[in-house]
């Protein structure tokens, strides 16, 4: 079992010294057991506990390097649970015997399978030579040429002597596939002198065993195992032993990458290696050997290999740039989308089924899909001018259409605002309405009227530069006065020293259509009335969701701020928005009577200098535990947590304003991973922090009726964890009671018959 | 010390599922390993191939299908046909022209297509509609009268429909019913909950239909959405996901560029029908080796391929 960060600080000097590149001690111990660092890296270590961890910390399964590959390593049996590591490689194979001619052929055909998909290289890794005439001299001169490929290679040689000469005319990019029961020892000792890994194998896997427990004796771990079996069956049995007796039940002796020799099992029949080859990507081949690698084959099996290797909690995402479809020239008009992958091979695969030339471009969108990206501020304006910008589009495409997707009609303004050459057009909703949009091509008249417009600005004048204007003067001339009106309801204050659970109300917004139309007219009305009912529901801060906001977010959130407060007895604020000046503006006009102003959020990745903000204005600030997508585990989720928690110290922040979120995920896709966020919340308490999250995030997609009960659980299981505060809807009331309760039967709060009241 | 392996055969168990009647009846499901774990436990039921045949196989163009059909026009040619060939274990009518929003073929002409396939063949038939929830649950209701007492499944039931699908289908003519979800373990489960409470439909009655991609478009999703069904279906004794699963692989497979990319389109790419064969065993076995007890596919070679792979492995 991989040790845990903790275990491993009991040990570690506890000197903070820093001289590791690690802030702390602690963090330092996180990264060692996420294997994200070396534990040598501490010079203060005892050579004792260093002995012993690195005994413990070893990964159930070994990653052993052959030049650039990387093998084996895995800590699961399906990706589902975390993430498989390194994917299999593939190698074709020769063999002495062939004639000369056929190996030159092979060679060279094996070259020709050479491409990127989705940003990977997909190509034939490994040569595999197979020693089948004993004659040294041959058998060095096969593996010359395999060689001259630049490939790296497995030598398949059981004989001694053949091996040792092919070791001469060949680099160290090569595994040795030459241990069996009979030669071990002195196959061990040519690899070991070389310093490659020595592939074993054996007639039976009992035998395979024996022998890797005699070169483990002699000290030697660089192996990988050759599970070919006689049939696909006994070698599909072999694979799967080996993997789930190092994973399952914790044998390294078989913790091993292994090699799977489809060419012996399916000889001269190409369509079965490829099913055989599909078989052994999923289950548990490391090194996967084929006759030869046609296109034919290639194409689907390196789909496979990619789609089974993509970390699960990673969004796969396409390069950001031009993708010309159907003939498409610098003529043809411009779509946009966002590069999540299935976003990408969905639109694409539409647009080129309308048979239409367009160019569909890609932004950089964080891989998250449209709806997503756009509420997360992935997918502004802003970053499409950037894209634009960066992919020099303006000069390489000369027709000035582009078609935005349906479902962010809202941003046409603004990058119409940021792209004014282009002629912004909003396409259909789904990607399915694309093929009949482009054969019709209903883009032309809304580009036209587009044009028109552009042209009638161009000949208004070009609009004088516009002067920005401070948060004093934004305030005097863009936030409309505030009229307080009486909504029947009245904050009842809340004391920041006070440690009962603190509710955020997530009701007001912006994804709301009725939220984000008061915000953009500025319209009290709707706002007060939500805000009221969180209010009488018991809320102890309220969140203002303000949208993206790339335009207007200061005076917006000026505005939202003193609607507010003004209306409600300076209740406290969550200001959570993408745009931080906006967040600055609103910290500017907040009233702190009833406690700090929050800043929603930070991160430990691309929003980490939210934290800055929060120091720098005295602000509460929830530090989301995520970098680019979920954390893996926890171990992660505490790397993040410590290097967020050093940066707002060093700033000046005291350890209480930053609320720890450990991302809440859903049920209905993530039901193995909710105790492990239940358990990040226990290691924030353990360490004194105070925590908050989008709680209601768990029960997502879940019936109405049920997500009440399912939500109020979750919150008593997290407040036992010492969960501090919740972003929710304080609406459910069967939540409302349940915290109330909780906060009876921690003690936060004496007891009284009508404490539900209160 | 030497190794002796563990075994893990678990205590829950996939439905065995019969479909068809007489001599060509198969049966589909019935093991309590994973896929292939024949070390883990004997696999009594090899997974089985069905053979796609469709109201719009005339605009096939591979030439291998072309030659195999030769001579077919009818549905019922085909299908007769269909069964001849290599490693077919059953036959699968896709009626796509069915669609209102492309053809819209009539239920009546459809219900004929089938009958004349039923009396044409003896191998079990199973039907996919046209992707429209309001035609296909018409076409379902005839088909599934036309035909009773052949034991045919109907695919799919979706969330939408399944009460009325399964009414018809499984209650009112005793057919079976394919349950269908996209990559979604909770609403699988759901949607078998569904059938057997609202609808009455007997547990043995269903099978599922999980979601499908070709390899290299998102299969991801299939592949993990396969392994926690039949983790939950083996190691929780989940009985609400118990039923054997249908993997429809040639609907995707075809579809995708590297099928349908002439020689010209892509030169370094080689042999386009090559190609589309690569995608369609890939997809399979990948499908098979996740959990999939039937695949359905099209092309003679990539079916003989995956027929041996079967016969290999079981």
């Amino acid at each position: 079992m991989a040790l845990k960060g903790l275990d491993i600080f009991k040990l570690s000097p506890k000197k903070n010294c820093k001289e590791c590149g690690s802030p702390t001690c602690m963090a330092f111990c996180m990264k060692v057991a996420q294997g994200a660092v070396e534990i040598d890296k501490c010079p203060y270590f005892s050579d004792d506990a260093k002995a012993m961890l690195n005994e413990q910390t070893a990964p159930p399964m070994k990653t052993i390097s052959v030049g650039e590959h990387k093998l084996g390593g895995e800590t699961v049996l399906f990706r589902h649970e975390k993430t498989l590591v390194n994917k299999n490689l593939y190698a074709v194979c020769v063999c002495t015997g062939m004639d000369a001619a056929a190996v030159d052929a092979k060679l060279a055909d094996l070259q020709k399978v050479d491409y990127e998909r989705i940003g990977e290289r997909m190509y034939v890794e490994f040569v595999f030579v197979a020693n089948k005439q004993d004659d040294p001299a041959v058998y060095a001169e096969l593996v010359k040429k395999a060689a001259a490929t630049g490939r790296s290679l497995v030598l398949q040689c059981w004989d001694v002597e053949c091996a040792k000469a092919a070791l001469e005319v060949c680099g160290k990019d090569v595994i040795l596939d030459g241990a069996t029961p009979s030669n071990w020892e002195a196959m061990n000792a040519l690899a070991t002198e070389k310093g490659i890994a020595l592939g074993v194998w054996a007639e039976n896997i009992s035998d395979l065993y024996d022998t890797v427990k005699n070169l483990e004796a002699k000290g030697n771990k660089n192996l990988v195992l050759d599970v070919t079996g006689k049939t696909a069956k006994e070698t599909l049995a072999n694979a799967v032993l080996v993997r789930r007796t190092a994973i399952k039940d914790g044998d390294r002796s078989f913790g091993y990458p292994s090699i799977v020799n489809v060419a012996k099992l399916a000889k001269g029949d190409a369509h079965l290696q490829t099913a055989y080859a599909s078989m052994f990507t999923e289950k548990y081949a490391s090194i996967i050997v084929m006759e030869n690698m046609t296109y034919a084959q290639a194409l689907p099996l390196y789909g496979l290999r990619q789609n089974i290797y993509t970390d699960p909690q990673k969004p796969m995402k396409v390069e950001a740039k031009i993708y010309p479809l159907n003939g498409a020239d610098e003529n043809s008009p411009c779509a946009l989308t966002v590069d999540f992958a299935l976003t990408y091979f969905l639109v694409s695969g539409e647009l080129e089924r309308s048979n239409q030339p367009v160019n569909l471009i890609i932004t950089d969108a964080s891989g998250m899909s449209v709806l997503t990206a756009w509420a997360a501020g992935k997918f502004s304006s802003s970053t499409v001018k950037k894209t634009f910008e960066e992919l020099d589009i303006a000069n390489k495409i000369k027709n000035r259409t582009l078609i935005i997707p349906g479902k962010v009609a809202v941003m046409k303004g603004e990058i119409q605002e940021k792209l004014p050459e282009w002629n912004v057009v909003v396409g259909p909703l789904e990607a399915v309405q694309l093929p009949k949009y482009m054969k019709d091509k209903e883009y032309e008249a809304a580009a036209a009227a587009a044009a028109a417009e552009n042209a009638a600005k161009a000949a208004a004048g070009a609009t004088a530069e516009v002067k920005e204007l401070s948060f004093e003067e934004l305030l005097e001339t863009k936030v409309p006065k505030i009229e307080v009106v009486d909504m029947g309801v009245n904050y009842k204050g809340y004391n920041p020293e006070s440690k009962t659970f603190v509710t955020i109300g997530e009701r007001i917004h912006c994804i709301a259509p009725a939220i984000r139309k008061a915000m953009d007219e500025r319209d009290p009305k709707p706002i007060l009335e939500r805000a009221a009912q969180q209010i009488a529901a018991g809320a102890t801060y309220l969140d203002v969701n303000i949208g993206p906001a790339e335009k207007d977010g200061p005076e917006r959130m000026m505005w939202a701020v003193k609607l507010l407060q003004e209306n409600f007895n300076n209740v406290p604020l969550a200001l959570d928005t993408a745009n931080k000046k906006a967040i600055e503006a609103g910290i500017k006009v907040y009233n702190r009577t009833n406690g700090k102003p929050i800043v929603n959020s930070a991160d430990a990745g691309s929003r980490i200098s939210y934290i800055d903000l929060a120091a720098a204005n005295d602000a509460i600030c929830i530090a989301l535990c995520s970098a680019d997508g979920i954390a893996k585990d926890n171990e992660e989720r505490m790397v993040h947590c410590d290097n967020m928690l050093e940066r707002g110290l060093s700033l000046g922040m005291s350890s209480d304003d930053l609320w720890f979120d450990p991302l809440f995920l859903v049920v209905k896709g993530m039901q193995d991973k909710q105790m492990e966020v239940l358990e990040a919340i226990k290691m924030f308490s353990d360490k004194g922090l105070k925590s908050t999250g989008g709680l209601s995030n768990n029960s997502n997609g879940a019936p109405k009726d049920v997500r009440p009960i399912m939500d109020s659980a979750l919150v008593a299981m997290c407040m036992m964890q010492g969960l501090t505060s919740a972003i929710v809807n304080p609406n459910d009331r069967r939540l409302m009671e349940t915290i109330k309760s909780c906060d009876i039967f921690k003690n936060h709060v004496l007891y009284s018959d009508s404490y539900l009241d209160l | 010390m030497s190794f002796v392996p563990k075994t893990q055969p678990f205590s829950g168990k996939i439905n065995a599922v019969t479909l068809g009647t007489g001599d060509k009846a198969i049966v589909i499901g019935g093991q309590n390993v994973l896929p292939f774990y024949t070390f883990d436990a004997a696999i009594e039921h090899a997974p089985k191939i069905g053979v796609e045949i469709s109201d719009a196989a005339n605009e096939w163009t591979a030439p291998g299908l072309v030659e195999f059909y030769a001579g077919c026009s009818t549905m019922a040619d085909y299908a007769k046909k269909a069964e001849t060939m290599e490693g077919a274990d059953f036959i699968v009518l896709n009626f796509e022209s069915a669609d209102p929003n492309g053809a819209n073929r009539s239920v009546a002409d459809c219900v004929a297509d089938a009958k004349a396939v039923a009396e044409a063949v003896s191998m079990p038939i199973v039907i996919m509609g046209c992707k429209n929830l309001e035609k296909d649950g018409e076409l379902f209701a005839k088909i599934s009268e036309a035909l009773q007492g052949k034991n045919i499944v109907c695919m799919s039931a979706k969330q939408e429909n399944c009460k009325t699908v399964g009414a018809s289908v499984a209650l009112a003519y005793g057919q079976k019913v394919g349950a269908e979800t996209a990559d979604d373990i909770n609403l699988a489960k759901q949607l078998n909950i569904m059938l057997k409470k609202d609808a009455n439909v007997p547990a043995d009655s269903i099978v599922m239909n999980i979601g499908t991609a070709a390899v290299g478009y998102g299969f991801e999703y299939v592949a993990s959405t396969l392994d926690r069904i039949r983790l939950a279906a083996l190691a929780q004794s989940d009985a609400d996901l118990q039923m054997p699963i249908i993997a429809p692989v040639s609907t995707d497979t075809w579809g995708v560029k590297e099928s349908t990319a002439s020689e010209a389109d892509e030169p370094s790419w080689g042999n386009q029908e090559d190609r589309a064969i690569g995608m369609e065993v890939a997809t399979a076995a990948a499908n098979l080796t996740g959990g999939a007890d039937a695949v359905i596919m099209r092309h003679p070679v990539a079916i003989a391929t995956i027929k041996k792979f079967i016969n290999e492995l079981v």
